[in-house]
């Protein structure tokens, strides 16, 4: 009842093209900080989540750019490695050593004869994704086990077997057969079993334990402590923007493929950017409009303000009753924002699918905590001005 | 102790007391002659029925609006109580208002473009009602005014104006009345009614009041006259 009568008093008509204008400011720049928010998530989600990341994705195996200027010093310096441990997007380095000497792996079965030349490579074990109890060497065993590309197999059952007639394998057949493995340098010739016991996409080379691949090195190589020429790094982005550029900078190269997000992140770090900084901005012109607006209608009732704090109205009223005049159409603004938001997102869900890009169906809890944030900062610019204007009146 | 402190906000009724009040725009006015009030220590008990008798441009108005808290322009000290009424404002002030003190302004003060209803409800529901809705009607009928109700305060005449301003003044809860000159614009027929129904309601509230005017006159049993 009360209200109804200080509504009669207190008219929020005066002014009302500014209020409209307020408002369309407010929800225009409520749309764009929230799609801001929004389509960061988005974003990372592409980028961080399980459906669209695989386990090459943090592992990059980089080389110096061999061209005619490199040739012959395509290798890495122990500053070169330094300096890549210290660059903030790297978690971590490992080398990756070479064979330095002749080897060649055969079949013992003649119904499935095979005989090839090979080196192999090896890597800390920290950067090795097959879990296998089998991978572990020391001196005087005769067992290697190996890690195999699964590149290799694919080449294997795609092409090879087809032109020679051969029967396709599995990675379990692979991982069952045991071949023989000859070192053979003038120092001397010595003989292994081997054992595929794993595949990786992570390196593309026939791996096998660091311990036997320093040992036979030392034993059977006429180089000594030859310079790495590839490193393998890990990185929590492949698609940094600054890791492709230091990349780049230094003469670095790397799979292209797992660097492709670099160049969208970008362009979407941009639009984000834009969207948010416009939509600050906005909110910032949108709240004074409001506020002049609520001071524009203290203003224009200062007369019946100043009766009905005569006659015993309290300003703790009169502020609520002001408050509940102008701060519902703030929580329909942001209503109104987050409805269209989830409608924007539904529909890019819906969009991106057919592109076989996956986003959330909804809007993210951020998105909603980031209005309430701003819903609080409103109804406290709200409550500041109308206390400010009321007591002006009261004095 | 909650509890008991409400209960002496409710059974501790508001006494009034002036010190050496003196308007500061009137002042050399005042100190050329005798006033009961003006620079004196004056102390109003609760309930006191008090007349304020006073020659046109004495300062009747200057003195409800000091008393009521609407100017600060005096110097010497105005207490509800034992409290200064310069100390207090805001939400407190309204509180007052709104429980202990009420008030017939000799401008009346209704808003002009609500019904004479609408002027009295809303100081009826300012604070928890005291009294119900139908009391309105009572009171209007009382006064002569029921029939003009619905219509607007400002198209009221100056003497319809001043009964609805009295009975807006009774619709809420009170320990003090303030009344300046509220009668100006009755004939003598309505005085009466009007003082009558001022005297029941005082007598209900066991409430006090100061009325100021210009002349004697019996329309109370005054316990108190002073000459401003």
């Amino acid at each position: 009842m009360l209200n109804s009568l200080l509504k009669k008093l207190i008219k929020t008509a005066s002014g009302r093209t500014r209020f409209v204008m307020a408002i369309i400011g407010m929800s225009v720049a409520l749309l764009l900080i929230l799609s801001a928010v929004q389509i960061q998530i988005d974003y990372d989600d592409l980028l961080y989540s399980k459906t669209n990341q695989d386990s090459i994705a943090n592992f990059l195996v980089v080389n110096k750019i061999l061209n005619n200027k490199t040739y012959g010093t395509a290798t890495f310096k122990e500053e070169d490695l330094n300096k890549l441990k210290q660059q903030n997007f790297i978690e971590d380095v490992g080398i990756l050593t070479p064979s330095r000497f002749k080897a060649s792996i055969q079949s013992y079965s003649d119904r499935f004869p095979f005989y090839t030349d090979i080196s192999f490579e090896s890597v800390p074990a920290a950067f090795i994704d097959v879990n296998s109890k089998d991978w572990k060497w020391k001196e005087g065993d005769n067992f290697i086990p190996m890690i195999a590309p699964n590149m290799f197999l694919d080449i294997y059952n795609f092409q090879f077997s087809l032109s020679q007639n051969l029967p396709q394998l599995t990675q379990d057949i692979v991982k069952m057969i045991v071949f023989k493995v000859n070192i053979n340098t003038d120092k001397g010739s010595v003989s292994f079993n081997g054992k595929i016991v794993g595949f990786s996409d992570r390196i593309s080379s026939l791996l096998v334990p660091q311990e036997f691949n320093d040992w036979a090195n030392q034993h059977f190589s006429n180089t000594q402590n030859a310079k790495p020429s590839r490193v393998v790094i890990r990185t929590k982005d492949p698609g940094n923007p600054a890791l492709v550029q230091y990349l780049k900078d230094n003469g670095l190269t790397t799979d292209a493929d797992k660097t492709r997000f670099s160049k969208y992140r970008q362009i979407v770090n941009a639009i984000v950017n834009v969207s948010w900084i416009t939509g600050a901005v906005m909110l910032l012109f949108a709240l004074l409009v409001f506020t002049l607006f609520i001071q524009l209608t203290i203003a224009s009732c200062k007369e019946e303000i100043q009766l009905l704090i005569t006659l015993g109205a309290s300003p703790k009223q009169l502020q609520r009753f002001l408050m509940k005049q102008f701060f519902p159409s703030n929580i329909i603004i942001i209503i109104i924002s987050l409805i269209a938001i989830t409608v924007l997102q539904f529909e890019a869900h819906q969009l991106l699918q057919e592109q076989n890009i996956f986003v959330s169906t909804f809007t993210s809890y951020y998105t909603f905590a980031t209005a309430f944030v701003i819903l609080l900062v409103l109804w406290f610019v709200n409550y500041r001005t109308i206390r400010k204007y009321i007591a002006v009146q009261d004095k | 102790m909650q509890l008991f402190l409400f209960l002496i906000c409710i059974f501790d009724t508001m006494q009034i007391e002036l010190k050496q009040i003196v308007p500061i725009p009137l002042k050399d006015k005042f100190s050329q002659r005798n006033s009961d009030v003006w620079n004196q220590t004056v102390l109003f008990q609760h309930g006191e029925w008090i007349k304020i008798k006073a020659p046109s441009g004495t300062g009747k108005t200057t003195f409800i609006h000091t008393l009521y808290k609407l100017r600060h322009d005096y110097s010497g000290q105005v207490f509800y109580d034992d409290q200064e009424i310069k100390n207090i404002s805001g939400d407190a002030l309204a509180q007052i208002r709104q429980q202990k003190i009420s008030v017939v302004f000799q401008d009346l003060r209704l808003f002009p473009n609500l019904t004479a209803r609408e002027n009295i409800e809303l100081k009826r529901v300012l604070q928890s009602p005291f009294y119900d809705a139908a009391i309105i009607d009572e009171m209007a009928a009382k006064l002569g005014v029921a029939n003009i109700l619905n219509q607007r305060a400002g198209l009221c005449s100056y003497g319809e104006q001043q009964r609805i301003a009295i009975i807006r003044a009774l619709i809420q809860p009170f320990e003090w009345l303030f009344l300046d000159e509220p009668f100006s614009h009755l004939d003598h027929e309505n005085i009466s009614k009007a003082s009558a129904l001022i005297a029941e309601e005082c007598s209900k509230r066991k409430a006090g009041f100061i009325l100021t005017d210009l002349d004697e006159d019996a329309h109370f049993n005054y316990s108190k006259y002073l000459q401003l």
